[in-house]
């Protein structure tokens, strides 16, 4: 177990990381965000063109890498809209297992769904042929536009991300019913969901 | 065909995993393996249908209207570290505090100007707790209205836009963000008004309920207390109508209103001498982590919504909510009088994702006009935000009241301003008007 616990500590390092470069993005696609309007309106007024499409397509590019980076960062800090009226009245043995067999059984197949259904149109974005063979890569339909093939690998490598940390979570669920009531602490730490959302 | 009863099993299992406490995001994608994997064994769910997933998640990602999710959350975030808020509320309770009723109309005003500048309902609700309550309970107010009137009017935040409510909203509906935002403005502004003239109502008939704050209490006068009421007020009086003006008069979209009024509370903040390290990391990482939430529910209804259509339940409930009696009023009933129930027990964010998109066909089949069923719909949240026993607003005032509140008379608190909320949600129902003017009147 002990061993186990480690290699999860490691996966929640790398998803703390994740969610720590979502953060300082979050800083980039506002700056991104008002630069574009300021360029339009700034542009029209001295008759030049100061905004393109590469910084429009950048923004929402990296408003994607935002989420996508964020995904195991909430499953890691339970950051999760729950209905919790059952839930908060039960002891933390049996939460664990709530979130064991919904972890095992829910998220995980979800995981590996998700990547099994977005691997063929990602070969396709990055050029893959029907027939075999590779081509061009997709790009943006807007002249000037970003290459659409890495924004859309990015779906598959936050699944991978969201599976590792799943794997974690399962890990230290089993720790609390095992006994390990240190764990116990570490799982409740943060604010929920619903008191961020609203 | 014929497998509607699976479709109808796959929503109870949802429901049944959601009430185990397991995260709703992944209530929905769970449901949707098992009951694709079911339909898969009896030949009612083709395979082939979940290749429409992966264009599904690439729309999500370059939808210009989701992207307005970071910018208003972090717009809000920034404004809740700015010390603004308070600022506000005691030059407003000092104006307003030596009159009978004051106080609570001092929270109100406050609550509103707020749910215009930001929408976070937790912080509104939070702060005004923490500063009136203790006052207005000190000074003899009723319990009662003391509280109701801070959860009713923090609530507030997520009807006046900008709000998170009106942007998810907004994207299952299929209207622009803009034009739900400008026709929730004035039933917000009349559910503000409301709750005012029912303050002034118990001043006038029950005024032992509401007194009026010791003149002490107003420790600045004349041209002092003006300089200091303007100094809280006229910031974010401009960064809301830098905001909404901007949608209005078509300068910009609401994203980009969104990205402008980040930086404008950026500026606010600086000013105030609150834009540290700490505050500036803090509000990008919410932002960060509601972001990432809120798109993890999409991303996952999504799923859940290819494996209901697949096997046939939205043509099911369509047809069937279609054929309520009535036409357009039993269906607007039926809906409403289902959230409402149902808003006793979850939130808007689950409603928003698992009730609307069976009502949102029927809507659109019986010509119902998209932007007004919305702001109803957004009306009838605010109800559900502060309704016993799982209202949030509830929730947030309960972690800061002082220990004599107790948590029945919070309960009980909210039920005059829910009947307000009635009132004013019929109101909007009877006259549309009061939502299109002002979506007609803007510059296009």
């Amino acid at each position: 177990m002990r061993a186990l616990l480690k290699i999860a500590h490691g996966i929640d390092a790398l998803s703390n990381f994740l969610g720590k470069v979502a953060t300082l993005l979050v800083l980039v696609v506002v700056a991104v965000g008002f630069y574009n309007v300021a360029a339009r309106y700034l542009g029209r007024f001295i008759g030049r063109q100061l905004s393109s499409n590469v910084f429009i397509e950048i923004q929402w590019y990296i408003y994607s890498v935002i989420f996508f980076l964020s995904f195991p960062y909430i499953l890691l800090h339970d950051v999760n809209v729950r209905v919790d009226f059952l839930y908060t009245k039960w002891s933390p043995q049996r939460r664990a297992w709530v979130d064991l067999i919904g972890t095992i059984i829910f998220i995980i197949p979800f995981c590996i769904m998700g990547m099994y259904v977005t691997v063929n149109p990602v070969l396709a974005s990055w050029g893959k042929l029907p027939g075999g063979g590779w081509g061009t890569w997709e790009m943006s339909p807007d002249p000037g536009g970003l290459p659409r093939a890495p924004i859309k690998t990015l779906i598959i490598v936050a699944f991978a991300a969201l599976l590792l940390q799943a794997i974690a979570q399962v890990i230290k669920y089993i720790a609390i019913l095992t006994g390990h009531h240190e764990v116990e602490d570490e799982l409740r730490e943060e604010a929920t969901g619903h008191e961020l959302v609203a | 065909m014929g497998f509607e009863w699976l479709a109808i099993a796959m929503f109870v299992g949802f429901l049944l995993i959601m009430l185990t406490g397991f995260p709703v995001a992944f209530s929905f994608a769970g449901s949707a393996i098992v009951f694709g994997l079911v339909g898969l064994s009896l030949d009612a769910f083709d395979l082939n249908l979940l290749r429409l997933l992966p264009n599904r998640w690439f729309g999500t990602m370059s939808d210009f209207t989701l992207l307005a999710i970071p910018y208003f959350i972090f717009l809000g975030a920034i404004l809740e570290r700015s010390g603004l808020a308070e600022e506000l509320l005691e030059a407003i309770g000092v104006l307003l505090g030596p009159l009978r009723g004051g106080m609570a109309l001092a929270v109100i005003i406050v609550g509103t100007l707020l749910a215009a500048t930001t929408g976070v309902v937790a912080a509104t609700v939070i702060m005004m707790g923490m500063m009136s309550l203790p006052v207005m309970l000190r000074n003899g107010y009723d319990k009662k209205v003391a509280a109701g009137s801070i959860i009713a009017s923090g609530t507030l935040a997520q009807l006046i836009p900008p709000s998170l409510v009106l942007v998810v909203l907004a994207d299952q509906i299929g209207v622009s963000v803009g034009d739900l935002f400008l026709g929730a403005l004035i039933p917000g502004l009349m559910l503000a008004g409301s709750y005012m003239l029912y303050i002034v109502f118990i001043a006038i008939t029950q005024p032992k309920k509401v007194p009026a704050l010791p003149k002490e209490m107003r420790t600045l006068s004349g041209g002092a207390l003006f300089r200091r009421v303007m100094k809280a007020v006229v910031p974010p009086l401009l960064l809301i109508f830098a905001v909404l003006g901007s949608i209005f008069f078509g300068i910009a979209t609401p994203t980009e209103a969104g990205a402008v009024g980040s930086v404008g509370a950026l500026i606010l903040a600086a000013m105030n001498k609150r834009l540290s390290w700490e505050n500036l990391y803090g509000a990008a990482n919410s932002t960060a982590r509601i972001t990432g939430l809120v798109l993890m529910i999409i991303f996952c209804s999504s799923f859940f919504a290819v494996v209901f259509d697949g096997l046939g339940g939205k043509t099911f409930i369509t047809l069937l909510l279609t054929g309520i009696p009535g036409g357009v009023l039993g269906f607007m009933i039926v809906s409403n009088i289902a959230v409402f129930f149902l808003g006793m027990f979850l939130e808007f964010i689950e409603i928003v994702y698992i009730v609307l998109p069976l009502f949102v066909p029927a809507a659109k089949a019986l010509g119902i006009d998209p932007v007004w069923f919305g702001v109803v719909m957004a009306i009838n949240l605010q109800i559900a935000f502060i309704s016993p026993p799982v209202g949030f607003s509830l929730f947030y005032l309960q972690s800061v009241a002082p220990p004599e509140m107790k948590t029945s008379e919070i309960h009980r608190s909210a039920f005059p301003f829910m009947a307000l909320q009635v009132v004013v949600l019929a109101l909007v129902l009877a006259f549309p008007q009061t939502v299109s003017w002002l979506v007609n009147a803007a510059v296009k």
